[in-house]
C-alpha cells in the first residue's frame, strides 16, 4: 500500500508547487514589463540630438583648450662631395636626426598660437662647435646639423578679424619663415611657410599684417601681407665686462659696434584659384653686416711634432649698407584640365628674383691674400650691384600611386644675393648659388603619409665664390676657376626616412 | 662610401616594394575645394569644413556621398553642377578627407 501512496503524495506536492512557481513567474514577468515600460518612457525623453551636440561641443572645447602637438622626425644619410680649385676634392658621409615638435592652440575663434621646437643633430658626439664661428647663428639654428639641444624654431600668435569684407590677421613672434612657397615641394611639406623661398628662407623674429582682398575685388586668393623683422639685435648681455673701468656694464645696452639689422617686406598673392598661383614679394633690408676683423690671434697648439701656432681672427660685426630685393613666382598645380590623370597631378613652377646692394663707406677689417686689409662696400664692390636668379621645376607622379618625382634647376648671376641661409641642404643653399644648381628627388610613402622615404640629389656648379656668406667683403664674387681654394662644385646626395603625425 | 650608399639605395628600393598603397589626401582635397567649390560656396575651405563635425562629415560622405550631394547641391546651387559631375565622383575621397581633417571638432588649428 505504501508503494502506491508515496508516489501519489509526491505528485500532489509537485503539482501544488508548480502552481506556486507559475504565480511567481507571472509576477516577475509583470515586474519586468513594468520596468521595460519605465525604461522606454525614460528613453523617449532623452534628446539624442542634444546629447550629440553636447559631445561635439565637449570634443571641440577640449581640442581647442589644449596645445595640440605634432611630430616631424627625419633620420638621414647625406653624402657631401666638393671639388676645390687647386686642391684635392673633399667628401664625407653624415648621419643626422632632425626632430621638429610642432604645436598649436586656438583658445578663441579669432586667436591662434603656433610654434615649433627643433633639434637637428649629427649622430653621436661631434667636434662641429669647435670648427665653426657661425654654427649656431640665429638665422638657421634649427636648420643645420649640430648637437642635441632643443632650439626655438617658431613661436607666434595670430589675431584675426574682419573689416567689412576684408579679413585680416596680425601676428608677432618668431616667424614661420623657413621652407616657404616652392621649397615646400622639395621638402615634401603640404603647406608652405610664409615667405617665397626663392629669396627668403631663414629664421627670424618679427611681425606680419595680412589683409585678404579677394571678396572686395573678386580676384581669387588676392591678399597682401606686410612683414617686419629684425635679423640681428645690437645689445650687450647681462654682466658684460667693461675693461676700461674693470667693472660690469649695465645689461642689454647698445654696444656701439654692431648694427641692428632690420627687414621690411611686402608679400602679395596676386591670384590663387587652386590651380594657378602667382605670388610676389619686395623687401628692403637695412644695415646688412659682415665680419669686421680687428686682428689675428696666434694661438699655441701642441702637436706630435711640438709647439705650433694657429691663426684665428677676432672680430665683431659691422654695417656695410642696405639691400633691396624681390621675387615673382608662378606655380601651376595641375597642368591643363582633365587632359590626363598624370598632368592633373603634376606641378610646374617658374620664379624670377633680384637683389640690389646699396653700400655705405664703412671700412671693415678684412682678410686678403696679402694679410689684414681695410675694405668698404658690399659683396666686394663700392658700387650698387644688381643680381638676379631664375628658379624652375616640376613635380610629377612617381611609378607607384602616391610617389612623387621632382626636378629643379636654378641659376644665379655674379652679384646674386639671397636670404636663404636656412635652406635644408647640407652642401649650402642651392638657391644662393652664383652659377647653376640642379636637383632630382623621389618621395615615397611607406606607411601612408606617416612614414615616407626620400632620395634626393643636389648638384651645384659655382661660377663665383661668396654666394652663401655675409654682405660685405666675404661675399666678394671671385672666379672659381682661378681662385685657389674656391669650391667649384658641390654635391649632396641624401637618403632619408621621415615620420610625421 | 660607395658601398654604404649602394646599400642604402637598395634599401630604398626594397622599401618601395613594401610600401602601403596611398589613400585619400586632405591636401589634394583642399586644392580641389579651392579650384572647384570655393566660388560656388562663397567661403574659404577652413570655414567650409567647420560646418560639421568629423562624424557628421563621414555620415554625409558615406557610400557615394549621395547625402552630401543632396544637401550641398540644395544649400549652394552654384555647387550643384560640380557635385553631380564626373570630377566630383573622382575627387570625392580627397574632398571628404579635407572636410574631416578640418571639421569643427577636429582640434586642428588653422594657420593664416
Amino acid at each position: 500500500m505504501k508503494k502506491f501512496i508515496a508516489p501519489l503524495l509526491i505528485g500532489a506536492a509537485l503539482s501544488s508547487s508548480a502552481f506556486a512557481a507559475d504565480d511567481s513567474l507571472k509576477q516577475e514577468v509583470e515586474a519586468l514589463k513594468a520596468q521595460m515600460a519605465e525604461l522606454k518612457d525614460a528613453q523617449s525623453k532623452i534628446n539624442v540630438d542634444a546629447l550629440r551636440a553636447q559631445v561635439s561641443e565637449i570634443k571641440a572645447h577640449d581640442a581647442g583648450d589644449n596645445i595640440k602637438w605634432n611630430v616631424d622626425f627625419r633620420t638621414a644619410y647625406d653624402y657631401v662631395d666638393y671639388k676645390i680649385q687647386g686642391a684635392d676634392k673633399q667628401d664625407n658621409g653624415v648621419w643626422t636626426n632632425k626632430l621638429i615638435l610642432g604645436m598649436g592652440a586656438q583658445p578663441a575663434d579669432n586667436l591662434v598660437f603656433k610654434g615649433s621646437l627643433a633639434a637637428y643633430k649629427a649622430f653621436g658626439q661631434t667636434n662641429i662647435s669647435s670648427t665653426s664661428y657661425f654654427q649656431t647663428f640665429d638665422w638657421y639654428d634649427s636648420q643645420k646639423p649640430n648637437d642635441s639641444n632643443i632650439r626655438l624654431r617658431e613661436a607666434y600668435f595670430l589675431y584675426t578679424g574682419d573689416m567689412g569684407d576684408v579679413h585680416y590677421s596680425a601676428s608677432f613672434g618668431r616667424r614661420p619663415s623657413v621652407d616657404g612657397f616652392l621649397a615646400n615641394l622639395r621638402n615634401d611639406n603640404e603647406n608652405p611657410a610664409s615667405p617665397i623661398s626663392h629669396n627668403i628662407n631663414m629664421e627670424f623674429d618679427g611681425a606680419s599684417f595680412k589683409f585678404d582682398f579677394d571678396k572686395v575685388t573678386g580676384i581669387s586668393g588676392l591678399y597682401a601681407k606686410l612683414c617686419l623683422g629684425r635679423g640681428f639685435s645690437n645689445t650687450t648681455g647681462a654682466y658684460s665686462m667693461n675693461m676700461s673701468s674693470m667693472g660690469f656694464n649695465p645689461g642689454y645696452v647698445n654696444d656701439d659696434q654692431t648694427p641692428n639689422m632690420d627687414l621690411a617686406g611686402l608679400i602679395v598673392q596676386f591670384f590663387d584659384n587652386g590651380q594657378y598661383k602667382l605670388m610676389g614679394n619686395y623687401l628692403v633690408a637695412k644695415n646688412m653686416m659682415d665680419m669686421n676683423v680687428q686682428g689675428i690671434a696666434m694661438t699655441p697648439v701642441y702637436t706630435s711634432s711640438g709647439l705650433t701656432y694657429v691663426q684665428k681672427p677676432y672680430f665683431n660685426f659691422a654695417d656695410v649698407g642696405d639691400m633691396t630685393g624681390g621675387t615673382l613666382s608662378l606655380q601651376v598645380n595641375g597642368i591643363g584640365d582633365g587632359i590626363s590623370d598624370f598632368l592633373d597631378d603634376s606641378i610646374f613652377f617658374l620664379s624670377y628674383a633680384f637683389s640690389k646692394t646699396d653700400p655705405n663707406n664703412n671700412q671693415l677689417g678684412a682678410i686678403s691674400s696679402s694679410g689684414l686689409v681695410s675694405m668698404a662696400g658690399m659683396l666686394g664692390s663700392s658700387d650698387k650691384e644688381f643680381g638676379s636668379s631664375i628658379y624652375t621645376g616640376v613635380q610629377v607622379p612617381g611609378i607607384m600611386k602616391g610617389q612623387r618625382l621632382g626636378l629643379e634647376y636654378n641659376h644665379g648671376s655674379k652679384y646674386w644675393r639671397s636670404f636663404t641661409y636656412g635652406e635644408d641642404t647640407l652642401a649650402g643653399s642651392k638657391l644662393a648659388a652664383r652659377g647653376n644648381a640642379y636637383e632630382l628627388y623621389y618621395i615615397m610613402p611607406v606607411v601612408g603619409k606617416n612614414l615616407t622615404a626620400q632620395l634626393s640629389y643636389v648638384y651645384i656648379d659655382y661660377a663665383y665664390t661668396g654666394s652663401d656668406t655675409f654682405f660685405g667683403w666675404t661675399g666678394t664674387p671671385m672666379d672659381v676657376d682661378s681662385t685657389p681654394g674656391a669650391v667649384k662644385t658641390a654635391q649632396d646626395l641624401r637618403l632619408s626616412l621621415r615620420y610625421r603625425y | 662610401m660607395k658601398k654604404v650608399f649602394g646599400l642604402l639605395v637598395s634599401a630604398f628600393l626594397v622599401l618601395g616594394l613594401m610600401s602601403t598603397s596611398a589613400f585619400a589626401d586632405a591636401a589634394k582635397g583642399q586644392k580641389y575645394y579651392l579650384k572647384y567649390m570655393k566660388d560656388g560656396s562663397g567661403m574659404n575651405g577652413a570655414k567650409f569644413a567647420t560646418q560639421h563635425t568629423q562624424a557628421e562629415w563621414k555620415a554625409l560622405f558615406d557610400g557615394k556621398a549621395e547625402k552630401f550631394v543632396a544637401e550641398y547641391g540644395k544649400k549652394y546651387p552654384g555647387l550643384d553642377g560640380f557635385l553631380k559631375g564626373d570630377k566630383f565622383e573622382k575627387f570625392m575621397p580627397d574632398i571628404r578627407d579635407f572636410c574631416v581633417e578640418f571639421a569643427s571638432d577636429s582640434g586642428n588649428v588653422p594657420s593664416c
